[in-house]
């Protein structure tokens, strides 16, 4: 049956400022693995995996219990572009309500977006439903946060990690599913023997490779992590940390790594994107957010994780923000951050600031000139003693 | 010395056997100073507070042996009644979850006014303005109008907030803060450690801080204990302890952890697991994860060496890890 695709065609020069999927045209593919052959040229191509473009998502607020009213929308995610390259680790930070988990949700096709795109290798998914969502969903995984609730306590961890395979029989014949689990077992660390085991026989961190092993049970090209070490004691975590980027060289593996602990999101990200209330603040490497930031936003979260240094304790500016995260229900108008910004100005309050290069260093090879949402945006190292 | 903890055992009955959570902890708090206790989740750091505040559930709990002496008394042989009027007047505690540390069907304004109103005797529209007083020492803005709100109409950072005014309320000698922080966003994090910390220096506090978080102690610790299996394995100095671990398990810890102002190579893991605490590992603890484990560990239970004047290690070959020899 032929499978209709929507091909997204990007042949000009990347622009970092403005990456924009332009013109969008529909492809008749003859067959399924045209289709399928059409999906990897584009990634050939040195073009992303993912490409997210202007997602939103807005949870409706009711009133009402017969006649239900909408009186407002919770802005979880208000537009939100950024790219996913093969074999890169894409960090996302923010605090608890910015969206994070919500934007994993949404690239997993959990959430419908309300608007906006994300094209796999091209192919729009948000629209995407039966057949075709779920050939998708083989190639995009998730690894989730809490390794005590994900993993159903009375299956074993056999069935656990084999139950991808009832979905995706083509993956595993039938006769061959015991091997291929204890095969991943093997890959994630943990005793081939322990396949009849139970959930609760295990410690967290044991936990967390198993849900690794079904994140992988399907050979996924990408994998969404969302906060899938902080559950986990400091000495396990290492050891979490470690088997994933083992993995990544592996089998090539593209992660969304979303997380609140900003010096494991520096040490595993190739790229790094700042969330607030809903929005992207700034996003570029990891030297170019951690030693360069240029957003006030980046800056005062930098400043205020703790480093493991005691001399550090008097050299390091401490930007200490008053207030708290205002609701998304009723985010301020302009720069959603205006109002704990201590840079803030009437233009702030007026104009919503852009996520690109910055004015003043677009054309510098100067670290700084990547893309960042502030009217005001300057370089300010926070993060090495003075 | 404020507080002096010697040799406290604590131990849990289960079904499945005698749990030793707490095995000879031995430390002491002065006045003004900060001492951090950190550990791992098992370590027994929360229970060894609760010993301390003499909050600790029994059963399934029982004090083995030890003594708690506060101010020159050993509050474990004092009655109830006495301990009750020590706790909170005397010494108070911070918990990690404010919410569910918090009565959820009565106004923060009556939580912490009934601090004046049992300990001090108050009426209660004194006790309302001592609350109203206290939420303004903690920077809860409009605290006149937000004092006859109930818990959950705060954000996280605000309740943490009136749970330290509800431990400040008596202005007591000691304050034990069990994981303060740990559910709060790292910018609300910052915001309220600065709090704590100024509040300790303005009353001379003396404060424990129950923490499983490196950066945070390397933030505001003036002494650090180290926490395994229910020992403390290290104690010292924080800038010493960060200079040069003296316990292997310290090392590993610091070793573990990625670093904020540098992309690092792969990162040091510890190996294995943490001790279960129904069968903690012969000898020391650490032994089975060790990288300098040998047939003494196996065997021996380290004391706590004395590395220098202000410094211990439960390691028999703590030389070594000073050296730098274990580790990556």
């Amino acid at each position: 049956m032929a499978e209709p695709t929507k091909l997204a065609k990007d042949d000009e020069p990347q622009d970092d400022a403005t990456p924009n999927v332009s013109e969008v045209e529909t492809v008749e593919a003859a067959s399924e693995e045209e289709a399928v052959a059409a999906l990897d040229a584009h990634v050939e191509r040195g073009e992303p995996i993912l490409q997210v473009r202007n997602l939103v998502k807005h949870f409706p607020l009711t009133q009402g219990i017969l006649f239900k009213k909408q009186i407002g929308a919770v802005k979880a995610v208000d537009g939100i572009s950024f790219d996913l390259y093969q074999g890169e680790t894409l960090g996302i930070v923010g605090e608890s309500g910015c969206g994070k988990s919500t934007v994993a949700k949404l690239l997993m096709n959990l959430e419908q977006a309300t608007a906006g795109e994300i094209f796999y290798k091209g192919q729009d998914i948000t629209r995407l439903s039966g057949r075709a969502l779920k050939a998708v969903r083989r190639n995009i995984q998730m690894v989730f946060q809490d390794p005590y609730t994900s993993l159903n306590p009375r299956m074993t961890v056999g069935d656990i990690i084999g139950e991808p395979f009832d979905i995706h029989p083509e993956v595993a014949p039938k006769g061959d599913r015991r091997r291929k689990v204890q095969e991943l077992l093997d890959v994630v660390g943990l005793n081939p023997e322990y396949v009849n085991r139970y959930p609760h026989q295990f410690s967290g961190g044991q936990r967390q490779r198993i849900g690794i092993a079904r994140g992988l049970a399907l050979n996924p090209e990408i994998i969404i992590c969302d906060e899938p070490v902080s559950a986990l004691d400091v000495s396990v975590q290492a050891q979490v940390i470690n088997l994933m980027e083992r993995l990544q060289d592996e089998f090539n593996l593209s992660y969304v790594f979303i997380a609140h602990d900003l010096s494991i999101v520096r040490h595993i990200s190739d790229r790094v994107g700042v969330m607030y209330l809903g929005k992207m603040a700034e996003i570029g490497t990891d030297t170019q957010i951690y030693d360069h930031p240029t957003h006030p936003y980046t800056q005062a979260l930098l400043s205020a994780v703790p480093v493991p240094d005691p001399d550090a304790r008097e050299g390091r500016e401490r930007i200490i923000l008053t207030g708290d995260v205002p609701s998304p229900a009723n985010p301020p108008s302009g720069c959603r951050f205006r109002t704990r910004c201590w840079k803030a100005q009437d233009k702030c309050a007026e104009e919503v600031p852009l996520l690109a290069v910055p004015e003043r260093f677009q054309g510098t090879d100067s670290p700084a000139a990547h893309e960042s949402a502030c009217h005001f945006a300057e370089e300010k190292d926070v993060v090495h003693a003075a | 010395m404020l507080l002096e903890v010697r040799d406290l055992h604590v131990e849990f009955r289960t079904r499945d056997g005698v749990v030793h959570a707490v095995n000879g902890v031995t430390c002491e708090v002065d006045a003004g100073e900060t001492l951090a206790v950190l550990g791992e989740s098992g370590s027994g750091k929360s229970v060894t507070a609760q010993a301390v505040m003499g909050i600790l559930d029994t059963p399934p709990g029982r004090i083995g042996g030890g003594q708690v002496l506060f101010r020159g008394t050993d509050l474990l042989t004092l009655k109830e009644e006495e301990r009750r009027r020590i706790r909170g007047a005397e010494m108070a505690m911070i918990f990690q979850d404010a919410l569910s540390a918090l009565n959820p069907v009565m106004t923060v304004g009556d939580q912490l006014g009934e601090m004046f109103v049992v300990h001090r005797g108050m009426s209660r529209k004194a006790a309302r303005a001592k609350a109203v007083e206290l939420m303004d020492r903690v920077r809860i803005p409009a605290a006149g109008q937000r004092v006859g709100d109930y818990p959950h109409q705060f954000s996280g950072g605000m309740r943490q907030r009136i749970m330290i005014a509800m431990a400040l309320a008596l202005e007591p000698a000691l304050i034990i803060a069990d994981e303060p922080t740990t559910a709060l966003d790292v910018t609300v994090q910052a915001q309220v450690m600065d709090l704590l910390a100024e509040l300790q220096h303005e009353y001379g506090m003396g404060l424990v801080l129950i923490t499983h978080d490196l950066g945070v102690v390397a933030d505001v610790a003036d002494r650090i204990a180290v926490m395994y299996a229910g020992r403390i394995v290290e104690s010292a100095p924080v800038h010493d302890i960060y200079k040069a671990p003296a316990h292997p398990y310290t090392r590993g810890l610091l070793d573990s952890i990625p670093r904020l102002d540098r992309k690092g190579r792969e990162l040091y893991a510890i190996k294995g697991l943490p001790p279960n605490l129904l069968a903690v590992p012969p000898g020391c603890a650490f032994h089975p994860r060790c990288p300098l484990a040998r047939d003494v560990c196996r065997t021996d239970v380290p004391p706590p060496y004395e590395v220098s004047g202000t410094r211990t290690s439960a390691c028999h070959f703590w030389k070594e890890c000073l050296d730098g020899r274990a580790g990556s």
